[in-house]
C-alpha cells in the first residue's frame, strides 16, 4: 500500500508564509515550532534575557558544555525550526523596524498576558493597518476580553482554574494534578492549529482576523462529558470515588461513569518487576472474553476462576481482590513481557513508560522515527522530537535547531527589510539589536566585521 | 453544496466523511464547530460510541448518550454497513464528493474491504485521507489494542503523575479521555495543514496519524530531561515531575480547597517578597517578612524555608478564592483548583460567551454545551446541531444530495446495506 512508505516530497504547507514570533516560554514556541517544520519563515522576536525558555544559562544546559544562552536543550526542541531576531521592541527605533517586518509579514503570534501588545501599540486594529489580511493568534491565560482578562496563568495555575487539575487523582485524596503543563503543550498545538484555520479561511476569503485564545478557556473545553453531566444531568463532580485514579470506577462508590470510558474492571496500574519506580503497567479488559484470555494467560489461578469475577458487575464489585490477584501475576514478569503475553493474545496492556523508556526503549517510536538526530551549533548532535503524523505528499520537517540568540539579524535586516549593513551596524551601537551592556557571541561579532 | 446554513467557519465549504470512534471524533468535532459540513458515517444501529455514559436521565439509550452529544456536536449522521457490497458502492460514490475522510479503523481494514485510500483517490485525486490509529500505520506496535489508560501508560502521561506523598501510590493516568484528545488534536493540525496544501496544489495525500506518538510528544519538559540530562522523572503531588525534588505548590486554604501557588521563595525577587508581604500584612499575618533584612536576596535564599512556610500558613488561614483573587490582583499567577461545575458559574466564562445553549428537538429541550476557547473575529466558531441522530440525515444525502430513490433506501435498508 503506496500510503505506508515514507515521502521524499520536499513540498512544504506554507512555503511562502512568513511569521513574526513574539512568542516565550512553552506554549507560544511549540506552536511556532510546528509551522517552521511546515514550512512558514517564522522569526522570533526575542531580547537576552527575557525569554525565560533560554534558561538562562545553567538550567537545561547538558553536562560537558558551557552554559550559555545558547545551550538550553529544551529550549533546542522547542524553537526548532525558526530565525532568531534579537531587537529592542521597547525602543522607538526597534518598534519602527518591527513595524515594517509586520508590514512584510503574514502572521503575528504571541502568548503574553492580555494588555502586552496593545501597550506596545500592536492591538489588532494596528495590525490591520499595518497588514490589512494579517492573521493575528494570540493566547493570554483568560483571552483578550471579560471581567479577568488580566489576570495570568502558566500551565499549572490554568489547568487548576479549568478543572483539569481536580479531574487526575485517587479519591479522598487531594488532587494528583499534571506532572505537566499539559495546556502549554496543547495550547501549542491549538495556537498551531488556529493559525492554520485562519490562513485556510484567508486563502479562501482574502480576509485576514484575530483569533483570541484563553489558555484557561481552551482547558475547560477539555474535560470530555463530565461538563454535560452537570448542566444537563445536574450531576456534580464532588463526589464520593471521583476522581477514580486509574479504575474506571472506584468500589464501594456509586455506580457512575467517571468521564473516561467505558465502566469496566479490570482497569488498573499494576506492579511489575522487578518493582523498581517506573516499573508497572496497566491492564483493561473491556468484554467477558478478553477476562477469560487474561485468566488463561494467567494461568488459570484459582482465585480467578471463582465465578463472582465472570461478570463485569462481579469483577468491579470485587476490583480489590481482583487487582490484588492481577498483580500477583504480574510481579512475576517485566512490563514489556507482560505487554508482549497479553497483546499477542489480544488482551489490553502497555508499559507505563518513562522518558527513558521512549526514548531508548520503546521499539515502535524507534521504528516510526519518532526522534532524529539534528546538528546545533553550540550543543552538537541530539534528537529532536517529530511530528507524530505523516503527511505523504507535504510532510512536517524539522529542518533546523532551536536558533542561537540573535542568529538572524542579518538575513532579517539586511535580507528580508533591505536596510543597509551601516543600518545594521548602527542598530547595534545604540542598542537596538543587543544591549549594549552584554557581550556579544563570536557569531554576532563576525556578521558585524 | 446544500447543507448547513449557518456555515460561516474557515473550514466551511469542507466536506468531511466521519468514520470514526473515540480514537477521532473529537476530530471531527473540533472541525465541525469551525463550519466543516462534517457527515458521521456509523454501521447501522450506530456507532458503538453511543453507548458509552453518562446518559441523560441515567437512562441507556443509543440516542442519550452525553458521551457521544459531546464528542459529535455539527455533525450530521447516515448509516452505511460497509461490509455490505451495496454499502461499499455508496460508500465510493459518497466519497467522489468529499474533501476530507477521517477513519479511525485498524490499519489495512480499509484497504482489505476495498475502499482504502488507493482506490478512493482514483476518483478523487484531491482527497484528504486522515487514517488516526493507535499506533500508526507501520511499526512493531501497529496491531496492539488500546485504551485511553493505555495510551497514557504508554505516552509518558503516567510516568510524570502521581504523588510523592503517599506510599506506594501508583503513576496516576489524569481523567478526561485525554489521549483521544491528544490524537485528534494532532489530527485536526495536520488536516488544516493538508487543505492548505491543497488549496494551493489541487493535490489531497494520506496523514496517517499515531495517537501513541501523539501522547509521547505532549510530555513537556520530560523527554529533554532525558535526552540532554540524562535524567528521568520524580512524579510528585499537584505539581510538575521534576529531576529533582522540589517543593509543594497546591496548598489547603481554609474551606478545604486547594490552590495552586506559583512560588519559588529561593528565587523571590525582594519587590514580589515585599508585594506579598503587605498583602499578608493587612491579616496580620506577615510575622517578620516586612524587616529590611529581607531586601538582600542572599538573606531571602538563606531563610527560603521560613517564607515557605509563612506563606502556607497564611494561606492555611484564607478562602480558596481570597488567595486566588489576592494574588492574581497583584500579578501572581496563581490559580484555584476548581471542580468541573464551578465552571458553569464562572464569571470569565460567561463574559466570553463560552456556554452555548444546544436545541434537542426530538426531545423538546434546550441544553448548555460547552463552547469555544477562542474568539474568531472574522470567521464563527459555532455548534451546528446536537449530534445526529441514527441515521438522521440518510434521506437528506442519499435523496437530496446523492439523488436516490426513496425507495431503494427502504431497500437498502432492509437488506442491511443502511
Amino acid at each position: 500500500m503506496s500510503s505506508q512508505g515514507t515521502s521524499t516530497n520536499n513540498a512544504k504547507v506554507l512555503s511562502g508564509i512568513r511569521i513574526v514570533d513574539f512568542t516565550w516560554v512553552r506554549a507560544g514556541p511549540w506552536a511556532t515550532r510546528w509551522l517552521g517544520a511546515l514550512g512558514a519563515e517564522v522569526i522570533k522576536v526575542e531580547w537576552p534575557l527575557r525569554e525565560f525558555g533560554r534558561g538562562f544559562g545553567a538550567q537545561g544546559t547538558p553536562p560537558g558544555i558551557d552554559p550559555s544562552l545558547n545551550s538550553n536543550g529544551h529550549f533546542n526542541d522547542t524553537n526548532a525550526n525558526k530565525l532568531s531576531l534579537s531587537m529592542n521592541v521597547r525602543s522607538p527605533r526597534g518598534m519602527e523596524i518591527i513595524r515594517n517586518l509586520i508590514s512584510v509579514s503574514d502572521v503575528v503570534v504571541e502568548n503574553y498576558s492580555a494588555k502586552v501588545l496593545e501597550n506596545w501599540g500592536l492591538g489588532y486594529e494596528e495590525l490591520k493597518k499595518l497588514k490589512p489580511d494579517i492573521v493575528y493568534v494570540s493566547m493570554s491565560g483568560f483571552g483578550h476580553t471579560g471581567r479577568d482578562k488580566h489576570y495570568t496563568t502558566f500551565g499549572p495555575s490554568a489547568q487548576a482554574l479549568s478543572g483539569m487539575t481536580f479531574a487526575s487523582g485517587l479519591p479522598g485524596e487531594q488532587p494528583a494534578g499534571w506532572g505537566w503543563s499539559y495546556l502549554d503543550d496543547t495550547g501549542g498545538m491549538y495556537i498551531a492549529f488556529n493559525v492554520l484555520s485562519a490562513i485556510y479561511h484567508r486563502k479562501m476569503t482574502g480576509e485576514g482576523q484575530h483569533v483570541d485564545m484563553g489558555q484557561m478557556i481552551m482547558g475547560a473545553t477539555l474535560n470530555g462529558s463530565a461538563l454535560l453531566d452537570i448542566t444537563i444531568n445536574g450531576r456534580s463532580s464532588e463526589r464520593e470515588g471521583y476522581p477514580s485514579g486509574n479504575r474506571s470506577h472506584w468500589p464501594g462508590s456509586p455506580m457512575l461513569n467517571n468521564y473516561r470510558d467505558r465502566t469496566v474492571a479490570p482497569h488498573n496500574t499494576y506492579r511489575t518487576k522487578p518493582e523498581g519506580y517506573n516499573d508497572w503497567c496497566v491492564i483493561a479488559c473491556f468484554s467477558d472474553e478478553e477476562w477469560r484470555v487474561l485468566v488463561e494467560l494467567m494461568g488459570s489461578p484459582t482465585w480467578a476462576l471463582d465465578k463472582k469475577f465472570d461478570t463485569v458487575l462481579g469483577r468491579l464489585n470485587n476490583q480489590e481482590e481482583l487487582d490484588i490477584g492481577i498483580e500477583s501475576w504480574t510481579k512475576t514478569l517485566e512490563k514489556y513481557d507482560v505487554m508482549q503475553k497479553c497483546q499477542e493474545s489480544g488482551v489490553r496492556c502497555m508499559p507505563v513508560q518513562s522518558n527513558e523508556d521512549r526514548a531508548e526503549n520503546d521499539p515502535q517510536l524507534r521504528d516510526r522515527g519518532m526522534y532524529q538526530e539534528v546538528d546545533h551549533p553550540v550543543l552538537g548532535t541530539w534528537r529532536l522530537q517529530n511530528a507524530p503524523f505523516k503527511m505523504h505528499e507535504s510532510p512536517a520537517v524539522n529542518y533546523r535547531h532551536g536558533p542561537l540568540i540573535g542568529q538572524d539579524n542579518v538575513e532579517v535586516i539586511e535580507g528580508i527589510l533591505g536596510m543597509t549593513h551601516e543600518e545594521l551596524r548602527s542598530g547595534y551601537d545604540d542598542g537596538t539589536f543587543w544591549p549594549q551592556e552584554l557581550d556579544k557571541f563570536p557569531y554576532q561579532k563576525e556578521f558585524l566585521s | 453544496m446544500i447543507v448547513n446554513q449557518i456555515n460561516d467557519g474557515p473550514f466551511s465549504g469542507v466536506r468531511i466523511l466521519e468514520l470514526a470512534d473515540e480514537k477521532g471524533h473529537w476530530c471531527g468535532k473540533i472541525l465541525g464547530d469551525l463550519g466543516a459540513d462534517v457527515i458521521k458515517i456509523e454501521p447501522p444501529g450506530g456507532e458503538q460510541t453511543r453507548t458509552i455514559g453518562p446518559f441523560y436521565d441515567d437512562e441507556y439509550h443509543k440516542e442519550r448518550s452525553l458521551y457521544f452529544w459531546h464528542y459529535n456536536t455539527s455533525k450530521r449522521g447516515v448509516t452505511l454497513n460497509l461490509n455490505t457490497e451495496d454499502g461499499r458502492r455508496i460508500f465510493k460514490e459518497l466519497s467522489k464528493t468529499a474533501d476530507v475522510i477521517i477513519e479511525t479503523f485498524k490499519p489495512g481494514h480499509l484497504d482489505s474491504l476495498g475502499v482504502g485510500y488507493d482506490v478512493l483517490k482514483k476518483d478523487n485525486k484531491s482527497l484528504i485521507f486522515c487514517s488516526i490509529t493507535p499506533f500508526g500505520q507501520s511499526g512493531p506496535w501497529r496491531d496492539f489494542q488500546t485504551s485511553d489508560l493505555l495510551h497514557l501508560a504508554a505516552g509518558g502521561q503516567m510516568g510524570s503523575c502521581g504523588y510523592d506523598d503517599i506510599d506506594g501510590a501508583p503513576p496516576i493516568a489524569p481523567g478526561g479521555g485525554q489521549a483521544w484528545h491528544m490524537g485528534s488534536h494532532y489530527a485536526s493540525m495536520a488536516i488544516a495543514s493538508a487543505l492548505i496544501y491543497r488549496a494551493d496544489s489541487g493535490v489531497g495525500q494520506y496523514v496517517d496519524v499515531s495517537i501513541h506518538e501523539s501522547c509521547a510528544l505532549t510530555t513537556e519538559g520530560a523527554m529533554s530531561s532525558w535526552i540532554y540530562m540524562g535524567k528521568t522523572m520524580i512524579r510528585q503531588t499537584g505539581r510538575h515531575a521534576g529531576v529533582a525534588p522540589s517543593a509543594p505548590t497546591q496548598t489547603l486554604c481554609k474551606d478545604g480547597k486547594y490552590v495552586n501557588i506559583q512560588l519559588i521563595p529561593m528565587r523571590l525577587p525582594p519587590k514580589q517578597l515585599e508585594t506579598l508581604a503587605n498583602w499578608m500584612d493587612q491579616y496580620g499575618m506577615a510575622d517578620d517578612l516586612l524587616d529590611e533584612k529581607y531586601k538582600d536576596t542572599a538573606v531571602i535564599q538563606e531563610m527560603a524555608d521560613h517564607i515557605s512556610e509563612t506563606v502556607r500558613k497564611f494561606i492555611n488561614n484564607m478562602t480558596r478564592e481570597d488567595i486566588y483573587r489576592g494574588a492574581q490582583e497583584m500579578g501572581f499567577s496563581w490559580g484555584a483548583v476548581r471542580t468541573h461545575e464551578e465552571l458553569v458559574t464562572d464569571g470569565q466564562l460567561l463574559d466570553r460567551g463560552f456556554w452555548v445553549d444546544v436545541e434537542h428537538p426530538e426531545l423538546g429541550k434546550t441544553f448548555s454545551y460547552p463552547g469555544s476557547s477562542a474568539i474568531w473575529s472574522s470567521t464563527k466558531w459555532r455548534i451546528g446541531r446536537r449530534a445526529p441522530l441514527i441515521g438522521e440525515h440518510n434521506e437528506q444525502v442519499y435523496c437530496d444530495e446523492m439523488s436516490m430513490s426513496k425507495a431503494e433506501i427502504s431497500m437498502l435498508s432492509e437488506i442491511n446495506a443502511i
